[in-house]
């Protein structure tokens, strides 16, 4: 038995370590302390979102029944929410902006941010968003990705907002990207603590079973 | 249905009987399951056989439903697995059953491996299961590499540029070699969708096959146990080994409960952590491939980091694809570089457990490795340690010829 631990340790131990192979960055993350499970967080964020990022970015793999359906929205509210009523709710949450125009202005391509939680993480997206700061001659960079062609769209809530609200704000949109990474996340957090309950029931039956079988067996 | 019409030879009148006459059901159960005998000291570790066969299931069961979902093209193969996780109904739990399942295999084989070297599982007269199972081993590693290409993300596409170009180290007819297994200059759509066709078909095809062969070989000669005695040596006057019980029902319990309990495990994977700490799934593999950025550490999956740390450690490329080679091929030479006639550790020399233990932690060590960008030092620890791993196969032909065993018991215990 001792052992059967042992290995089971064994096997989970990678799980505990976390391999952060794009790690690197000139400064240390901030902890996003976002909760998918929070969906007023969600829709702040995707009102964020739809404001704030899809003028260059889109979420290509999300359609806008699957936010509304995810985020608790009727069709016709995602719609007024985030598309400003004009999309339909069987489109993909697309940027505004028309191909070729952010290489053209910014110099370069605005990513898709579908999977940017997946791919970076939730803490990157919102130490990202609040890492930029002006130098004297009032440039603009960013600490986490220097030179990036992404202006400061969060300036005027930088500016205006108390630092609370600021946070806030980059908290929804990371924590709405964490979902769009993910949309089925929630499913199957809910869904992996009943199938592990019916498989701790059935090991305990097997085990009376194997124990019943096995009392033949001499030593 | 008279049963007259089912009289048969033997005397049988029955359904049964119908179907023994025209096909060998009752024997085949019988010689493979119903009346197998296995030792009946089986421990811990001969959990990992019935569980690789459990995973090779769900990984042929999942795989078929991905394949419905799946699209294997340059512009569609990204985006099909994106579908697959939102759009498809259970298409997430599909895809981290088999992604989840593709680790789950390695460990399971890589546990099952170490049991035959514990217990000499590989020794006469079970040489051939051995050679066979390492087959297996080789066709699961091809079959893992080319599905890993498949999701078409950054790390499958340059993870298979690195291994593929491996080829074109070889003196003479490597380049034409790696242009020959891509079909093109780069990784393009030409190798993805003969990887995938490889993948859902061919090798499959072959693993199942071999694990056929396998079971047929073990159950020929019979299976090994944790004190490496051949039971079939001392039988009752009916002819069953005395310490041998029958597979069905013991072994089937036991080994169904072997298998929830490993479920357990691996829901918890699939469920709380499905990347595995981005060991099984790698975070960069969530950008899709592009072939004109690089991305800044090409690292393969965990269950390859070994052979791929042995890889890197020599300075010469073409030597290290030799080393690579050589560190998987020279297990099939196992059963003979090993001369002892104990079989299990239990009953072994001292010089045995020392080389085992150098050659499991020099496993472990290179698997770390194998993640890690290569610093000065790392390059250093990982030329130990290659040396070391294949210490174990050099060294063991003479310490192994004339080891001090203790005395192995009559009957297991």
């Amino acid at each position: 038995m001792k052992k059967i631990l042992w290995i089971a340790s064994l096997l989970l131990l990678p799980m505990t370590m976390n391999v952060q192979a794009a790690g690197g960055y000139s400064i240390e993350l901030e902890s996003a302390e976002n909760n998918i499970r929070d969906q007023e967080s969600l829709k702040r964020g995707a009102v964020l979102f739809s404001n704030y990022c899809m003028a260059c970015h889109s979420l290509k793999y999300m359609r806008y029944n699957r936010v509304a359906r995810d985020l608790g929205w009727s069709d016709d509210e995602v719609i007024t929410e985030m598309a400003h009523g004009l999309n339909t709710v069987t489109e993909n949450v697309m940027t505004r902006m028309n191909d070729g125009v952010a290489r053209a202005v910014l110099g370069s391509d605005a990513p898709d941010l579908s999977l940017m939680a997946r791919l970076k993480g939730d803490d990157y997206i919102y130490t990202f968003l609040r890492a930029y700061h002006q130098d004297e001659q009032g440039k603009w960079d960013n600490s986490v990705l220097k030179g990036t062609a992404m202006p400061n769209v969060l300036e005027g809530i930088q500016r205006h907002a108390s630092p609370d609200e600021y946070a806030e704000v980059a908290r929804d949109i990371t924590n709405f990207l964490a979902y769009a990474g993910e949309p089925s996340k929630l499913e199957r957090l809910d869904l992996g603590w009943k199938v592990i309950a019916f498989l701790l029931v059935l090991l305990l039956l097997l085990y009376l079973l194997k124990r019943e079988y096995w009392r033949d067996i001499k030593h | 249905m008279s049963n007259q019409t089912n009289e048969s030879s033997s005397g049988k009148s029955s359904l049964l009987g119908w179907f023994d006459e025209r096909y060998p059901v009752s024997s085949t159960w019988n010689k493979h399951v119903g009346e197998y005998y296995a030792p009946k000291n089986f421990n811990f570790w001969y959990f990992f056989g019935s569980l690789a066969l459990i995973v090779l299931v769900n990984q042929i069961v999942t795989g078929i439903w991905l394949t419905m979902s799946y699209q294997p093209s340059n512009a569609e193969a990204f985006n099909s697995v994106e579908y697959i996780m939102r759009d498809v109904e259970w298409g997430w739990l599909l895809r981290y059953l088999h992604s989840t399942g593709a680790s789950a295999f390695f460990i399971v084989v890589y546990l099952h491996m170490m049991r035959a070297l514990l217990y000499g599982s590989y020794k006469k007269p079970r040489e051939l299961v051995w050679v066979i199972g390492m087959l297996l081993f080789l066709v699961l590693m091809g079959e893992a590499f080319m599905g890993y290409l498949l999701p078409w993300g950054q790390m499958s596409f340059w993870g298979a540029q690195v291994i593929i170009s491996l080829f074109g180290a070889i003196p003479v007819i490597g380049p034409d070699l790696a242009l020959w297994i891509r079909g093109d200059f780069v990784i393009s759509e030409v190798t993805l969708n003969r990887f995938f066709a490889l993948h859902v078909i061919a090798l499959p095809l072959v693993l199942v096959i071999l694990v056929f062969m396998h079971l047929v070989a073990l159950h020929h000669v019979g299976s090994n146990n944790p004190d490496g005695i051949e039971i079939k040596k001392l039988k009752d006057n009916k002819g069953i080994p005395l310490d041998g019980i029958r597979f069905h029902p013991y072994y089937s319990v036991k080994d169904a409960m072997g298998a929830v309990f490993f479920f357990i495990l691996f829901a918890l994977v699939l469920f709380y952590a499905p990347e595995g700490g981005g060991y099984f799934i790698e975070a960069p593999n969530f950008e899709p491939a592009n072939p004109l950025k690089t991305p800044d550490h090409i690292v393969p999956v965990w269950y390859f980091t070994p052979f791929y740390a042995i890889l890197r450690a020599i300075p010469d490329k073409f030597l290290g694809v030799v080393a690579m080679g050589a560190a998987v091929v020279i297990l099939f030479a196992l059963p003979w570089l090993d001369r002892c006639k104990v079989k299990s550790i239990r009953y072994r020399g001292n010089s045995y457990k020392v080389l085992l233990t150098i050659l499991v932690i020099s496993f472990f060590v290179l698997g770390f490795l194998g993640t890690q960008p290569s610093t000065p030092l790392y390059t250093k620890l990982a030329q130990i340690f290659t040396a070391l791993y294949f210490m174990f196969f050099l060294v063991l032909p003479f310490t192994s010829a004339n080891e001090k065993t203790k005395p192995v018991p009559e009957r297991v215990t």
